[in-house]
């Protein structure tokens, strides 16, 4: 418990760093030296410090929807194994209630952007909302992989000691698929290149970075957390599907795992830099094929996996 | 039964007091507000009390008149359970109208809304004890028309007499299913009883299913018999929507259990029907919704959405029943049936607030609003709450029973055959999928209604007034949070509801889901605990800092003459969710081109067409007025013909003896 406990500090404080890590390589391709690797904590301890600007137009849940964001982010981390261990809390069912905290998590989001009267605003909340539809049925598409091959409804039976393992020796190239089809979803969920672009917000095709357009200070530095923390959480499942070794060597799963989400986000970093934004409307369709691969990946098991 | 029947003659008597004190409006009102709550309330009691009694039996009475035929009524752990939310809802719904009720208005007609509004609360208790095929039609009937009437109650303007004679159809084309459903009971069985059905043939009993629940589904708004619902609601007064959408709609739900119940034949036919019609219902109602402009009539789609859910879940239910898998069907009937309480809870709720919006704005439309949470605090945050239930979102009520009905869907995978687990794909894919495109819908309201800055006069500087409005949606929204986070006591109501059906497991186990719903307020209180610090973080970080806190306007990326009518509209929210669903939900716009250098003014329309209503209007309604035109001749205003039309159906019919 303690472990768990530690670890899941641990990932909520790593998160910023692993996030500044994706401004490094974007640098790098674009043959510049970049922000100091720390730029993370700097900005968010610059933004605790600051004091906010609120707008005329703006009620409480304004000031709500970064407190629930963040809460839905970091109450998630505690459900996820991280490194293969056991996670804070586990019961039967918790994939369900983590997938719908991250919804509560966005219904706050955009209700905050709602909030404010901008026309950027809402219209940024309006592709949150829709993009999100189709990203939660691939998301179920997968949990009824997993159920196929474990029979389990928790994280803690896909992620913990060798069940990753041995989900990979019962469905090996089928995994590949749910592994390729959940980076969809991270690329989309935490608003990356190429559905979104976290580096700009002036566009009219933002998502994520044009909802936020309003919030200053404490407020902003809880949201930004909050993002790291939900990119976290996507990082360290692929993580775990990716390098799921089991070792006696004391560290070594940690090790794995910090190799792991390294590939992760260097993947992120590179997708980011090589390649453009898709218009908005084939983004539907870039998420649609991660539903596409987890269905199909699904019906193979129906075959081949008693 | 006793308590049952003199809650009912208090709400009757409320009724009848009201229609005969009309003259005096406050007086009329008054009353009829005290012994309609007063009614519920002891109703409620009862209801409740049997349902929460362990060992509680069920409680029948049955009385004749002069032989002709018998009324019998029993109140088993499903019939209590419905009568619990009629109750419940009808009891705020009383509260509600009083604030709601105006006082400028012609006195007579509060009376007359009153009288019939009783008629319904009885109509429908009494719907749900019944037991046998009399006494069942009997109060089936009074309660369509008794609502019928309340559905016109604004009978001035002519869409409101449309939607109550779309309705009046509606309900008596499923009248006549439902009638043919127990013609059929009645031929094979001989008595009136809703007694089991062991000995009739199973084709007979699949026939009977089909019929009850084409005709309970269309008093439910099972796509695609939902076509009168999204007129008649939005005509109705709020309190009374509040009633039909809450409860009303719900005993086609009870009808289709019921004769699930007494067919007593575990068939996986009869869950596929039901979780395909509940897939397809969740489906297209919430993406109609989401395309709708006036706020009653959005929620009113969400009462279709909401009916898909529950029939997931009672489709999962019988599949695992007819596989002899009793976690599965207790999963699933328990999520279906726990359902229709948090639904009758939060869409009462909504229909109040969105009635509030209405009695202070004077307007439905969604994008003429804007705003009202600054002047509306406990409607709009009670609106927002209900939002989050709707969305079966953690920690509030929908999302309990939508965890029961994944839960037996997922386990309906291990079931094994290949159907089932198609079946099982279907069910949680679309729950996801509803999830989402809810949470789309309740973003757009609350976002577009309550929050940014008023869009016309009409919301500007709203003030929200009445405590008796005010306190049903306290209430209810308080009950959203208490089953969210505390489900164990409403779980076990609906584990007896489910005994009742008799699913040959004998007493439904009740350790398994008492896990469950502790894991369920385990997790609903971390994330408060969580919500919790973070806020006590972020007030610590704002300490001192009133100084560097400051308010202005919106950023509006440099521009500075920003006008609220730059504000994104629900329509513009909503457009490319509904263009990626426009093979189902066709749009049809209204925009003359702006065209020359000196263009007119011009407009832009949109609608988002009802499939089910465009092909009934072409594929049914069409052909039938077709028919009947050709058939004109018969109707000649010839009495002593008619007579002899009557004469000869009689002579011909006796052939069939």
């Amino acid at each position: 418990m303690i472990q768990s406990i530690l670890l899941w500090l641990a990932a909520i404080l790593a998160a910023p760093f692993f996030s500044g890590l994706i401004l490094k390589i974007k640098a790098f391709f674009g043959g510049k030296k970049g922000p100091p690797i720390l730029i993370n904590y700097y900005t968010l301890i610059k933004l605790f410090k600051k004091g906010s600007v609120y707008s005329n137009s703006t009620t409480i849940v304004f000031k709500l929807g970064p407190v629930i964001s963040l809460a839905a982010s970091i109450t998630v981390l505690m459900f996820l194994p991280i490194a293969g261990f056991n996670p804070v809390f586990s019961f039967n069912g918790d994939v369900i209630f983590v997938l719908y905290v991250l919804g509560l998590g966005r219904f706050f989001t955009i209700a905050a952007a709602m909030d404010t009267a901008s026309p950027f605003e809402g219209m940024g909340a309006a592709r949150e909302a829709y993009f999100p539809i189709i990203c939660e049925a691939a998301m179920f598409m997968i949990l009824i992989f997993f159920y196929r091959i474990t029979g389990e409804l928790q994280l803690s039976a896909y992620f913990t000691g060798s069940n990753t393992l041995n989900m990979w020796s019962l469905a090996g190239a089928p995994l590949l698929f749910i592994v390729i089809s959940f980076f969809i979803i991270l690329l989309t969920e935490n608003s990356r290149v190429p559905v979104d672009d976290p580096a700009t917000h002036l566009e009219l095709t933002m998502i994520h970075e044009v909802m936020v357009l309003d919030h200053s200070g404490p407020d902003f530095a809880l949201i930004e957390l909050g993002s790291f923390c939900k990119l976290m959480f996507y990082s360290t499942i692929i993580s775990r599907m990716i390098l799921p070794f089991e070792s006696a060597i004391f560290g070594f799963p940690i090790v794995m795992y910090l190799a792991g989400l390294l590939a992760v986000y260097v993947a992120v970093g590179v997708t980011e830099s090589v390649t453009a934004r898709y218009r908005m409307d084939k983004v539907p369709q870039f998420v649609l094929t991660s539903f596409a691969l987890a269905f199909f990946a699904t019906i193979i098991t129906l075959e081949f996996v008693k | 039964m006793c308590q049952l029947f003199s809650s009912t003659c208090i709400i009757l008597l409320g009724g009848f007091l009201s229609l005969f004190f009309a003259r005096q409006k406050k007086f009329s009102k008054g009353i009829a507000v005290l012994f309609l709550s007063g009614g519920c309330l002891l109703g409620l009691i009862d209801a409740a009390g049997k349902l929460l009694d362990p060992a509680g039996a069920g409680a029948s009475a049955s009385f004749r008149y002069l032989d002709l035929f018998s009324l019998s009524f029993h109140v088993d752990g499903l019939a209590a359970f419905f009568l619990t939310a009629i109750f419940a809802v009808s009891l705020m719904a009383a509260i509600y109208s009083f604030h709601y009720m105006g006082n400028e208005e012609n006195g007579i007609k509060t009376g007359v809304n009153y009288f019939f509004f009783s008629v319904l609360i009885a109509a429908m208790a009494l719907v749900v004890t019944a037991a046998n095929i009399l006494t069942f039609m009997i109060s089936w009937e009074i309660m369509s028309l008794s609502s019928f009437f309340l559905v016109i109650y604004s009978h001035e303007s002519a869409e409101n007499r449309k939607a109550g004679y779309l309705y009046f159809v509606f309900s008596h084309v499923g009248a006549m299913f439902i009638l043919a459903a127990f013609g059929l009971i009645y031929g094979h069985t001989g008595n009136f009883d809703f007694a089991s059905l062991a000995d009739v043939p199973e084709t007979v009993k699949i026939l009977i299913f089909v019929f009850s629940f084409i005709g309970f589904g269309s008093k439910a708004g099972v796509f695609p018999f939902h076509v009168w619902l999204p007129h008649a609601h939005p005509a109705a007064p709020s309190h009374i929507s509040a009633v039909m959408s809450g409860v009303m709609i719900k005993t086609g739900i009870y009808g289709i259990l019921r004769i699930y119940a007494i067919l007593d034949f575990h068939t996986p036919v009869f869950g596929y029907i039901t979780l395909i019609a509940g897939v397809i219902s969740g489906i297209l109602g919430v993406v109609y919704a989401l395309g709708q402009h006036d706020i009653k009539r959005l929620l009113a789609y969400h009462s279709v959405e909401n009916i898909g859910i529950i029939l997931i879940g009672l489709g999962v239910g019988m599949i695992g029943a007819a596989t002899g898998n009793p976690l599965v069907a207790v999963l699933g009937f328990a999520g279906g049936i726990l359902h229709v309480l948090n639904h009758s809870v939060f869409k009462s709720l909504l229909f109040m607030g969105a009635g509030m919006v209405l009695h202070q704005t004077g307007t439905r439309s969604i994008d003429a609003l804007g705003g009202l949470l600054k002047g509306m605090k406990i409607t709009g945050t009670t609106f927002i709450m209900g939002s989050l239930a709707i969305c079966g979102l953690p920690p509030f009520n929908g999302f309990v029973s939508e965890f029961f009905i994944y839960m037996g869907s997922f386990k309906t995978i291990a079931l094994g055959s290949s159907i089932s687990f198609s079946m099982s794909v279907f069910a949680i894919i679309s729950l996801a999928v509803i999830g989402g495109l809810a949470l789309a819908c309740f973003t757009k309201v609350v976002g577009v209604v309550f929050q940014g800055e008023p869009r016309t006069l009409a919301a500007e500087n709203v003030k929200e007034k009445g405590w008796a409005m005010m306190v049903p949606m306290g209430l209810l929204a308080a009950a959203c949070v208490i089953i969210g986070v505390f489900p164990k006591m409403f779980i076990h109501m609906a584990l007896k509801a489910v005994q009742a059906l008799g699913l040959d497991y004998g007493r439904v186990p009740v350790e398994p889901f008492g896990q469950i719903s502790c894991n369920i307020t385990f997790a609903a209180l971390l994330f408060l605990v969580m919500a919790l610090i973070i806020m006590g973080i972020r007030s610590t970080c704002y300490k001192n800092k009133t100084d560097k806190n400051t308010t202005s306007g919106t950023w509006g990326c440099g521009f500075s003459q920003p006008t609220v009518k730059m504000q994104y509209t629900g329509s513009s929210y909503a457009g490319s969710i509904l263009a990626f669903f426009s093979a189902a939900a066709p749009l049809s716009e209204d925009h003359p081109p702006i065209k020359g250098r000196f263009p007119l003014k011009t407009h832009y329309h949109s609608h988002v067409n009802d499939i089910a209503e465009l092909y009934m209007k072409n594929v049914v309604v069409r052909p039938v007025f077709y028919l009947f035109d050709k058939l004109r001749w018969m109707q000649h205003g010839d009495i002593h013909l008619y007579i002899g039309y009557i004469l000869l159906a009689i002579v011909l019919l006796l052939f069939f003896i």
